[in-house]
């Protein structure tokens, strides 16, 4: 407690220094003037100030609110020291900015009791102006984390333009942060992917889960992922990450390029649904499965569903905040609600809906995050188109010789190759297969002579595979050479494989029965490519596929 | 390198986890994975969810599969297919002879 003595009096000065040092109050500061007392009090800073009214340069008047303004926020105590007794120069003590007095001559005891009472006063204000400051610095922190994560957010959750107009949605958080999510990117296959989904509970803490999901999605959507299993993998993400009393409501969904094949998987969130253009309801996809987070790899289940749509339906999914969204009187929405304004108005747009959400909320506040997604079904032909091809042309010629056949594994490195150009992505599958069906034919009838009629035997694919090994290992003499090139223009990948060998009766190959185990190469390819053509007696073969 | 295969808790159902690449190379490690099933398996489920790209060989292991197993097994499943997988299953109408899901 460090106490300043205002007065040009030495006497009273002393008596008081004195008086004060008895009572403990050892950090004392004299000035016997005004001017020295603004002086020292800038320096010293003292907690209380002990001010005489009468000095010869300055009173007491001018100095106390000097002293008051230069102490901020924070309560300095001003006793004045007075030997007056008129009211009114009393009054003005109070008036230019004291706190108390202590009249000549001084009474010890209660001259303590005040400087204590007016300590305590000056403590606490000292108390709650560093809890400001730490309420203000917490608040510039806050604030900044949180415009970091937004802006993390925004980039990380951006939606995908190329698919994500074809889908009339709003998403409208209850905070700043949403802890509904909703995402869609193309299938590498045609088509799309969507996500849409909801956090337990609103704001940051819900939001970022997201991040993760998001992240899954994105990586899973590129390689063509099925549904069951881009689930069963965005559950054990968020089951390892979540604490246990927070999941994830959602539903992935894939559209095939055609627009009308429907494929989902729903976990935990309100029905989806896909109306005609009448209004009838077609189908309910209900939530089959707990919401994910929650259950672990062996209990977790994936199943899906599917349904083949028609062009102009109309599939519409909604969190659960549209459904529990209550009004000022404390009803709530409900789902029929919802259903009759569709069935009324089944081309209704979202921002409509949302809009007659709004009149039925009323001036009651959002609880919860909303989110609204349609998608209406028409052909994802373009979404293909978007799929930018390398425009140079390119050939790959290879030839295996005999070396080459015994010791490697073409295809692989083969696929790797091609679909390493851009746009080529989405054939990566099915140039596996073919490429595996036509060298393993090349080789195995045209070059080692096997015959697959070995196979219908109750060992036969072992054997087959033995005698595969063993000739392979005493080949003399064998080369396959493989062309493949590729038109931009047309977008036609043509495949050409010439094995060294006397052919093989193809056409009979092509007609396996659908009992057997084999024979059903040459049909899958043609099933999967555009064309196929063998000439030179089998051992040549031409394969176009288009990108 | 074996299939991983998971047995479920009560021993009736086995889950055969193929790799990213289903082909006549896996003749041995696929026919591994099914062979000397506990009796009480009554349920084989194929898991293509890291399969990348099957050809026919890997259909006729899959047939040859039902053909061992055919006494013992009542549900022969394949799951999680990605869409290229899952048309070559479907060109080769497979969805007669497995549970396609």
């Amino acid at each position: 407690m460090r106490i300043l003595i205002v007065d040009d009096d030495s006497l009273t000065r002393f008596l008081l220094v004195h008086m004060l040092e008895e009572a403990g109050y050892t950090d004392c500061y004299e000035a016997d003037c005004g001017n020295e007392a603004i002086q020292l009090a800038e320096k010293i800073k003292p907690d209380l100030v002990l001010l005489d009214v009468l000095m010869p340069d300055m009173d007491g008047y001018e100095v106390a609110p000097i002293l008051k303004k230069m102490s901020g926020d924070i309560y300095l105590p001003i006793i004045f020291i007075t030997a007056l007794d008129d009211q009114e120069d009393l009054a003005k003590c109070l008036e230019v900015g004291g706190d108390d007095f202590a009249p000549k001559p001084f009474d010890r005891i209660i001259l303590m009791a005040k400087i204590r009472a007016h300590s305590r006063t000056r403590l606490l204000s000292i108390r709650a102006s560093h809890q400001n400051q730490e309420l203000e610095y917490f608040r510039n922190g806050v604030e900044r984390e949180h415009s970091i994560v937004e802006h993390i957010f925004s980039n990380a959750l951006k939606t995908n333009k190329k698919v994500s107009k074809y889908f009339d949605y709003r998403l409208t958080p209850a905070s700043n942060f949403n802890g509904d999510l909703f995402l869609t990117e193309p299938s590498p296959s045609g088509g799309l992917y969507f996500l849409m989904g909801d956090f337990t509970g609103h704001g940051l803490a819900s939001a970022i889960g997201a991040l993760p999901v998001a992240k899954a999605f994105q990586a899973m959507t590129q390689k063509g992922v099925s549904i069951p299993e881009m689930a069963a993998t965005i559950n054990d993400t968020l089951l390892s990450l979540l604490p246990g009393d927070m999941f994830f409501a959602a539903i992935i969904g894939e559209i095939g390029s055609d627009g009308t094949k429907i494929t989902i998987f729903n976990g935990g969130m309100p029905d989806m649904i896909l109306i005609s253009p009448d209004g009838t309801l077609k189908k309910r996809f209900a939530s089959l499965h707990m919401a994910l987070g929650i259950l672990d790899n062996i209990e977790f289940e994936d199943d899906s569903e599917h349904y083949d749509a028609d062009i102009g339906d109309r599939l519409i999914g909604y969190s659960d905040g549209v459904i529990e969204l209550t009004n000022d009187e404390e009803k709530m929405l409900g789902e029929d609600a919802v259903m009759n304004w569709l069935h009324h108005e089944p081309v209704i747009k979202i921002n409509e809906l949302v809009a007659k959400l709004d009149i039925f909320r009323g001036a009651a506040e959002q609880q919860d995050d909303i989110t609204l997604v349609s998608y209406t079904c028409q052909s994802l032909k373009s979404l293909v188109l978007d799929n930018q091809i390398s425009q140079l042309p390119f050939n790959i010629d290879i030839t295996l010789d005999t070396e080459k056949l015994k010791n490697t594994d073409p295809i692989t490195d083969l696929v790797n190759m091609i679909a390493s150009q851009k746009g080529t992505e989405g054939i990566r599958s099915a140039l596996s297969t073919i490429i595996s069906e036509l060298y393993n034919n090349a080789l195995d009838h045209g070059i080692l002579l096997l015959d697959s009629n070995i196979k219908k035997e109750p060992d036969g694919f072992f054997d087959y595979f033995e005698m595969r090994m063993e000739r392979l290992s005493e080949l003399s003499y064998g080369e396959v050479r493989i062309r493949v090139s590729l038109d931009p223009n047309t977008k036609l990948l043509t495949l050409v494989m010439k094995d060294s060998g006397k052919g093989f009766s193809y056409d009979t190959i092509m007609a396996g029965k659908e009992t057997d185990c084999f024979g059903r190469g040459v049909s899958l390819v043609r099933e999967i490519c555009d064309s196929i053509e063998y000439s030179d007696g089998g051992s040549r073969v031409c394969v176009k596929l288009k990108l | 390198m074996s299939l991983e295969t998971r047995l479920s808790a009560n021993n009736t159902s086995i889950r055969i986890m193929v790799e990213e690449k289903f082909d006549f190379g896996k003749v041995h490690d696929f026919r591994d994975a099914y062979t000397n099933l506990p009796d009480s398996v009554n349920e084989v489920i194929i898991d293509l969810a890291d399969t990348e790209y099957m050809d026919s060989s890997a259909l006729g292991m899959l047939l040859n599969m039902q053909k061992a197993l055919n006494e013992k097994v009542t549900t022969f499943k394949i799951t999680n297919s990605r869409p290229q997988v899952a048309k070559i299953l479907k060109i080769s109408r497979f969805d007669k002879k497995f549970d396609l899901s």
